[in-house]
């Protein structure tokens, strides 16, 4: 009952957000990325948290979505919906041909096997002439029932949808027996079979919910940026973030890849647009010329990942279960 | 695309893609088989690999160019100084998380990998850089036109010196046969009386500075870039899983049918599909044997 009351209260704050922030693209994009990231990293939850299996290849659902919405949009324009339901589709195939490779195996094989799939995608995809290749796919315009597709709220409502939707399908496997089966494969993949539970059916059904929802992402991700190439959405990078995300906020949990996505797309925004360095700027602290603040300018902003890396280590030696995975354990 | 017609399968060529792969394959071995001995005897799968074979670039691009020394000549430096790190950060991170699940080991050598791969972006810059030596780009003639080149027949006959003294080492020594039996079974060894931990961290020395080898030995034939160790991370791991992960002998044989497989599908296929072959490779290594060609266990 709790739970339900602050996840509407939660709702109703996001859906007036935009408002209170007016006419601000910077910071409604930002908020759209937090979104985008919370619901990438929510969606891989359901497979990596809630089955144990940690998939490193995520980013081929991602680009699955957004390659082919952009390639329905730009041969045969069609509506924006078919683009996804149809990326949807081809995700889904992805998904079950890697479930059905990667699932007999366990542990390093596992998350090696993602990943040679991901790589594989990634490569096909740069080296095929339809999907323009090292170019990538650009997109001029787009037609979507009417509305101004050059505001950004249409697409931070898609993105919150999608979370929503994330969530609640996450809220409800967790409730149902499909849940108890995944969570029962995660602590003991020998004991669950032992049971009867069929392991490869399970861990299929949440690769393949997991694998649909982050499809979805790409397609709204496509759309919004109407630009694509493999290096943005089919990028290992793109898979860890995934997982980083929902490491920090807490893996297995509801919220923690909402939190995590809270807190660290704006670290890596405030990184790449330098904010500290300007504030230093600003106050005279540090000079722009000084080679400290050329370090801060030039250094700092490409070394966002860098911050990624520091921040991962410390929390897998400090926080393993994330930070929501570190108050359950106070209670 | 249609299939390549018998006439392109030219003796000649086919040799001549043969040697090369086999040359560079040698230097695959190298990485490979750092990878498979810190996953052998300390069942981590080491993500920053290709980090430190990156390391290892820049160390013999920068004995090369302050320095001035051969970049063969520079193993002897550049061979203890990656050990010692290595050690150290075995004894100083990783040594914490080796009893934990797969995927935080994984993580960690992930974000330990980030931190090396963007501090290298930060201090060199994302210019890649090219060592050049005399002898970079000669090579000499072998049954009349199969061009053999010199700087990676160096690396090749390097390479098969490092591996005979590695081998020796593991069969003879007692710290190699401690090794061999933490690889074994780590507890037995444990009750043995073998200091396990010192062993690990001996086998990560051991791997690091197989990287950063390796690394040097492909420098002047390749880009010195910051994040040039991705590609050799996964290649890494294929020739691991081809070889039976934990298994030296594997990694060598491993390491020389990736580097023809390589120059075969470059050969009769195209470049920009060689990676999509080797993966593929690896899947279907997966699929059909995932113990490896000389692995010990099922599939685990």
């Amino acid at each position: 009952m709790k739970q339900t009351l602050i996840s509407a209260v939660l709702l109703i704050m996001a859906v007036v957000l935009p408002l209170l922030v007016g006419e601000n693209p910077y910071l409604i994009g930002i908020l759209i990325s937090v979104l985008m990231m919370a619901t990438l990293s929510s969606a891989w939850n359901i497979v990596g948290g809630y089955a144990g299996q940690y998939s490193f290849g995520h980013a081929a659902y991602f680009g699955a979505g957004a390659y082919t919405t952009m390639i329905m949009l730009s041969v045969f324009n069609t509506n924006p919906l078919i683009g996804m339901a149809a990326g949807i589709a081809v995700a889904c195939l992805i998904a079950l041909i890697t479930g059905s490779i990667v699932f007999r195996l366990r542990g390093h094989y596992f998350a090696l096997a993602s990943i040679a799939v991901a790589e594989i995608v990634r490569l096909t995809v740069l080296n095929l002439g339809f999907t323009g290749g090292a170019q990538g796919i650009l997109l001029t315009d787009v037609a979507f029932f009417g509305l101004d597709m050059n505001s950004k709220n249409p697409f931070y409502y898609g993105m919150l949808f999608s979370l929503a939707l994330t969530l609640a399908i996450t809220a409800y496997i967790h409730k149902s027996k499909t849940g108890y089966y995944l969570q029962a494969i995660r602590e003991d993949q020998d004991a669950a079979a032992s049971l009867g539970i069929n392991l490869s059916f399970y861990k299929n059904k949440a690769l393949m919910i997991s694998a649909a929802l982050t499809s979805v992402v790409g397609s709204i991700y496509a759309v919004y940026i109407r630009f694509i190439d493999t290096t943005a959405v089919l990028d290992l990078r793109m898979s860890i973030e995934i997982i980083l995300t929902a490491i920090i906020g807490g893996v297995g949990t509801l919220w923690g890849p909402v939190l995590g996505a809270v807190l660290l797309v704006p670290l890596a925004e405030a990184l790449r647009s330098n904010l500290l360095g300007s504030v230093m700027f600003k106050y005279g602290i540090v000079s722009e010329t000084s080679p400290v603040g050329i370090f801060l300018k030039d250094g700092l902003a490409h070394a966002h990942v860098l911050v990624y890396g520091i921040i991962t280590v410390l929390c897998i030696l400090y926080l393993p279960k994330g930070i929501l995975g570190f108050f359950r354990r106070g209670k | 695309m249609a299939p390549p017609s018998l006439t392109r399968i030219h003796p000649m060529l086919f040799l001549q893609s043969l040697i090369s792969g086999l040359l560079t394959g040698g230097v695959y071995a190298l990485a490979g088989i750092g990878m498979s001995l810190v996953f052998g005897v300390m069942n981590v799968s080491n993500f920053a690999h290709g980090d430190l074979m990156m390391l290892g670039m820049y160390m013999a691009y920068f004995a090369f160019t302050l320095l001035q020394i051969d970049p063969y000549l520079s193993l002897v430096l550049i061979m203890p100084v990656a050990f010692v790190f290595g050690y150290l950060l075995e004894k100083i991170l990783i040594n914490r998380v080796i009893h934990h699940p797969h995927q935080n080991q994984i993580l960690l050598t992930i974000g330990l990998g980030l931190i090396m791969s963007n501090s290298a972006l930060l201090a060199f810059t994302s210019d890649p850089r090219i060592l050049t030596t005399t002898y970079s780009s000669s090579s000499f003639n072998i049954l009349q036109d199969i061009s053999v080149s010199i700087p990676l027949l160096l690396s090749f006959l390097i390479t098969c010196g490092i591996t005979a003294v590695l081998y020796l080492f593991l069969a003879r020594s007692r710290t190699g046969m401690a090794l061999r039996a933490t690889s074994q079974n780590r507890e037995a060894a444990q009750l043995m009386g073998i200091n396990v931990s010192r062993m690990s961290a001996i086998a990560f020395g051991i791997g690091t500075a197989l990287a950063a080898t390796a690394g040097a030995l492909i420098a002047p034939t390749y880009y010195i870039h910051p994040l040039a160790g991705h590609s050799f991370l996964l290649k890494s791991f294929t020739i691991c899983v081809l070889g039976g992960l934990g298994s030296v002998i594997g990694a060598t044989v491993g390491g020389l049918i990736i580097g023809v497989v390589e120059a075969m599908s470059s050969t009769y296929l195209s470049s920009d599909w060689k990676d999509v072959v080797v993966f593929a490779l690896f899947l279907a290594v997966l699929l059909f044997r995932p113990q490896g060609l000389f692995g010990k266990k099922g599939g685990q």
